[in-house]
């Protein structure tokens, strides 16, 4: 047992991706199959897995996720981690998306 | 156009505009995805004479891959003359810590100094886009196309075989004879054609890493290092990702450290998100003091295919075959986390295949067969194999080893070195009781021992 105060490192998610290079494809490479299933799930697991806050359920939305893929950094997660399988998951259009400097 | 290349040095773009002329049928195979299987495998065939055309999506290879950050290279090695490719470190120390969530830590330490010798046991940090770009740049050097910016959408049929693909390119279609799907963990293409299932959620990892600058010398005071020396941590415990199966990592590179962590999505989707538990294992007594007044310089994420053997799709089809991460060769035994090594190694067996079925005129199944037959023999699948086991005990017995565990062994220790009057027989009685306790007695700790047999044998 030790008396150590965990640390909360100061940082938000908009400071980690204001470190992420992209290139705007103009148009959103995500999006949702079917938004009923999204109305019936109450679990917003898509929110949830998501390392860039790309997915958000807001209050009033009836569930369907907005999605801000310009936070994308294409990692995949969203894909696995909807239990229904209901996200659609394309790659941005010519070499448009997240550009790694380093990787 | 890679003769260009080879004289200036630089990665061309030939482009694929609606005026160029018909490629179709131009190369003997198309390799979709520059990234280390991809490169492996045009590499191998541009060797053995082959016009390859290797399509990469992003604006240069490596700027779309992301990987926790040792490059394995005795494969590698083979292909190519390392000595000017981009390393960072080579790796001098493992160390494997466990870390409660109290702030504790139990750590093994291993610093052969053999590894300081040459080829330093195959293991080195790099950074992806700059080693990627490289690997991609020897492809073009031994006469394969690279065509950077260009998406494949999906693969072209004639009946059941695969004849090209389909790109996003004005007039985007092209032919050729075989297809290599080096796509990476997120498959779209390959699982658009069938050519695998879509991999469970439970064997999909997902990774977070950022990479901090510090300048060389605080680095080589931090991690007790010299020169090209560089360390490779690994944390498991609740301290490194909460409740989670999975660990945290930190890597040394020349002027950057790599820190991330990397568990089951299945966890994140329970509601441990990516960020909080990034957070927790950076704010840790252990991992806080390494990271100290660094600046962040990138934030990446990417899922890691984690089934093992089990999950391996077929990996030849009429007209294609599947390579790397897009087949789902990655090996996590708990101490090895290896997937680069494996990655080139099915890029080359692949290679070699193909080429051998060219000359025969044929690209059918049966006919690119010596891939997955050599690769079985490898230690690819031997080493997936062997380990097939270990994702499931471990997740069966998670309180155990990732809560329990680290707990008990830090109680243990903070009794067995206790300064006091109490005499130090009594001192090792109590810290030797703790960790029966934990292991719920000599009968449990005999059954978890028999249980993770396979870890040594």
């Amino acid at each position: 047992m030790s008396t150590v105060q965990p640390h909360v490192p100061d940082v938000s998610i908009e400071d980690r991706l204001y470190t992420v290079k992209y290139r705007d494809a103009g148009e959103s490479h995500l999006g949702i199959k079917n938004a009923d299933v999204c109305t019936d799930c109450t679990t917003n697991e898509c929110e949830q897995v998501c390392p860039a806050a790309v997915w958000t359920v807001e209050e009033g939305s009836n569930g369907v996720p907005s999605i801000a893929y310009e936070n994308c950094l294409e990692c995949g997660t969203c894909r696995f981690g909807c239990p229904s399988d209901n996200v659609e998951w394309t790659y941005p259009k010519t070499g448009g998306g997240v550009v790694f400097k380093q990787g | 156009m890679s003769a260009d290349g080879a004289e200036s040095g630089e990665l061309k773009q030939p482009t694929l505009q609606s005026e160029t002329p018909d490629y179709n049928d131009a190369y003997d195979a198309i390799v979709v995805g520059a990234g280390l299987a991809g490169t492996a495998a045009a590499l191998t065939m541009a060797r053995e004479g082959l016009d390859v055309l290797l399509l990469e999506r992003g604006p240069a290879p490596g700027t779309k891959n992301v990987f926790g950050g040792v490059l394995y290279t005795p494969t590698i090695r083979e292909l190519v003359d390392i000595d000017d490719a981009p390393m960072e470190r080579y790796i001098a120390e493992k160390r494997f810590s466990m870390l409660t969530s109290d702030g504790d830590e139990t750590a093994v330490s291993i610093r052969p100094g053999a590894w300081h010798d040459e080829p330093h046991n195959d293991s080195y940090t790099v950074l992806r886009r700059r080693f990627d770009e490289w690997f991609a740049k020897q492809a073009v050097e031994a006469g394969a196309t690279l065509v950077t910016e260009t998406t494949v959408t999906g693969v072209l049929r004639d009946g059941q075989t695969i004849v090209g693909v389909e790109t996003d390119r004005p007039n985007g279609e092209l032919r050729a004879p075989v297809v290599v799907l080096a796509e990476g963990a997120n498959s779209l293409v390959s699982e658009a054609a069938d050519l695998k299932e879509r991999p469970d959620r439970e064997d999909v990892a997902v990774s977070v890493k950022e990479v901090f600058k510090l300048d060389r010398e605080t680095i080589d005071d931090r991690f007790r290092l010299d020169g090209d020396a560089g360390a490779a941590y690994h944390y498991f415990g609740e301290g490194a990702v909460g409740q989670a199966v999975g660990g945290g990592f930190v890597y040394t590179n020349k002027r950057t450290i790599s820190v991330g962590i990397a568990y089951r999505i299945e966890d994140a989707a329970q509601g441990q998100t990516p960020e909080e538990t990034l957070d927790a294992f950076e704010s840790h007594p252990a991992v806080a003091p390494l990271i100290r007044g660094a600046r962040r310089t990138e934030y990446a994420a990417h899922v890691i295919p984690e089934g093992g053997a089990k999950a391996m799709p077929d990996l030849v089809h009429d007209g294609a075959v599947v390579v790397g991460d897009a087949a789902g060769l990655v090996l996590n035994s708990g101490v090895h986390l290896e997937g680069t090594n494996m990655a080139v190694e099915s890029g080359y067996h692949a290679g070699k295949a193909i080429a051998a079925a060219l000359e025969d005129d044929r690209s059918d199944e049966s006919a690119l067969v010596a891939y997955p037959r050599d690769l079985e023999q490898s230690f690819v699948v031997e080493n997936l194999r062997h380990y097939d086991w270990f994702q499931g005990t471990i997740a069966d017995d998670r309180q155990f080893l990732f809560e329990d565990l680290p707990r008990a062994l830090a109680d243990a220790e903070t009794e067995y070195f206790k300064m006091d009057r109490t005499s130090k027989d009594e001192h090792t009685d109590a810290a030797r009781d703790r960790l029966l306790e934990a292991a719920g007695g000599w009968f449990g700790a005999a059954k978890r021992a028999w249980r993770f047999r396979r870890m040594l044998s």
